[in-house]
């Protein structure tokens, strides 16, 4: 028997087999005369077919969903738009510069302490892009990027107090753009090779300043290791203090909290591999 | 699903339900061909996220001309992931087994899953690449031959050859494995 046609009886049996759902048997019934051949084929066809069937892990898949809808979004707005309408964002926190050195920083001192639901809440955030702009180095703008997460996890759990989903979206993605970034900085950091990082401390005995307003900071003396430190008590906390709130908040609030949960918890995992 | 060439061009129009569809129809058979093909489940997420958001970008310069939309989307994953293997850093991977869920239904059975996954990323090791690229597509996939050939640019016949050098090949390694352990 000629080659081809063995191929092709073969490629049939798998048909019939990963996609119909019949058995070896069946098949071989059908071509008794290639049986010998066509059956050891088809047992390890059908044992890979069933090590392949495995499915991404729920919250992988929650949160990649989460982050194509975005993207979708995003595509759809052309762009991320800030307080000022139809201003990108660069736009938002030139005009922020500009507003701090002409009028003063009352605005932006009382925008400090805004929540998402507040109308300054825009202008807190072009302001934290400002100071990230102008902090000098990798390791700040990464230590900067931490305080942000905090930030933005205690947004989360008010605005999911509030019973507001839609915020909690919005900040859930702000969220993810800040320990994006903070992967990518903390990469950066590991490809320069610059500081070698010692076993650390298990999380609850090392966790990061707080200051009054319950942000935390880091010291222009720190280095990676305590950035390390800071992100493991966050990777942590953060997550062990969304799923609390998940038992209070109503039903409309659950799925937008989960998947801030999701963001979290991947969001660490990723920024401390980066540093690994 | 709806037609799929139907959505395919309501997705080329920028109809976000329509994008939506195409992404839940493929987002698991792209999971499991980078996740074979890569072997680390931490990376084969981020490249499976990748993929989507590549021809999310790229979706206004794709034309039927009959190639399926599917054989496209696995073009892209393909290139990606090529890319990705060239520029592959040190850094330590998490073995595609660890993605099987644990919690849920017989231990042992999880157990057994566990190991055939194993196995197999294993065994397709000793395959050349492209009888590698023919069981990712077709099993992991779950692509029709003809799609497959479309993917990889051949004819089907000489992709039902590849396949069947390719399953012999993995029996072969399989049957190695065994007499190892």
């Amino acid at each position: 028997m000629k080659s081809k046609e063995f191929d092709n009886i073969l490629d049939e049996c798998l048909e019939r087999l990963l996609v119909k759902g019949e058995t070896i048997e069946q098949c071989l019934q059908s071509y008794p005369e290639q049986a010998a051949e066509l059956e050891p084929l088809l047992r390890t066809a059908l044992a890979a077919g069933k090590a392949v069937d495995f499915q991404p892990r729920p919250e992988f898949r929650a949160k990649a969903r989460y982050q194509f809808r975005a993207a979708l979004r995003e595509m759809e707005g052309g762009g991320r738009h800030s307080l000022f309408g139809w201003f990108p964002r660069w736009a938002t926190s030139v005009a922020i510069v500009l507003v701090v050195l002409v009028a003063g920083s009352g605005t932006v001192a009382a925008a400090s302490n805004s929540m998402p639901d507040s109308p300054l809440y825009s202008v807190k955030l072009a302001t934290e892009q400002v100071r990230l702009v102008l902090t000098p180095s990798p390791l700040g703008k990464a230590e900067f990027c931490a305080s942000l997460a905090d930030r933005r996890v205690e947004e989360i759990l008010y605005a999911a107090g509030k019973g507001n989903p839609r915020q909690v979206e919005r900040v859930t993605r702000e969220l993810d753009v800040c320990l994006t970034r903070l992967s990518s900085l903390a990469s950066s950091q590991g490809e320069k090779g610059g500081v070698t990082l010692a076993p650390a401390p298990a999380p609850a005995e090392v966790a990061p300043e707080s200051t009054d307003g319950g942000e935390r900071t880091y010291s222009h003396g720190n280095n990676q290791l305590k950035l390390k430190l800071a992100l493991k008590h966050h990777a942590q906390s953060h997550p062990a203090a969304l799923r609390e709130k998940l038992k209070t908040v109503p039903p409309s609030t659950r799925a937008a909290l989960l998947r801030a949960i999701a963001v979290s918890e991947d969001g660490y995992e990723k920024a401390l591999k980066a540093l690994d | 699903m709806q037609n799929e060439e139907s959505l395919v061009q309501r997705a080329r129009q920028h109809d976000q339900e329509a994008f939506a569809q195409l992404y839940e129809e493929y987002f698991d058979k792209i999971y499991r061909y980078v996740a074979l093909k890569i072997g680390d489940r931490t990376e084969a997420e981020d490249m499976t996220q990748q993929v989507f958001v590549k021809a999310l970008r790229s979706i206004s310069s794709f034309r039927w001309k009959g190639r399926p939309f599917s054989a496209w989307l696995f073009r892209i994953a393909h290139n990606l992931i090529v890319d990705h293997l060239r520029k592959r850093s040190r850094r330590a991977t998490v073995p595609l087994a660890e993605s099987m869920p644990a919690g849920d239904g017989d231990p042992q059975q999880a157990v057994e899953r566990r190991l055939d996954i194993d196995r197999l990323a294993l065994a397709t090791r000793h395959l050349t690449e492209a009888q590698r690229e023919v069981i990712s597509l077709r099993f992991a996939g779950e692509l029709p031959i003809a799609q497959v050939a479309r993917v990889m640019g051949k004819n089907e016949g000489a992709i039902k050859a590849l396949q069947h050098s390719a399953i012999a090949a993995l029996r072969r390694a399989l049957r190695t494995q065994g007499n190892e352990e």
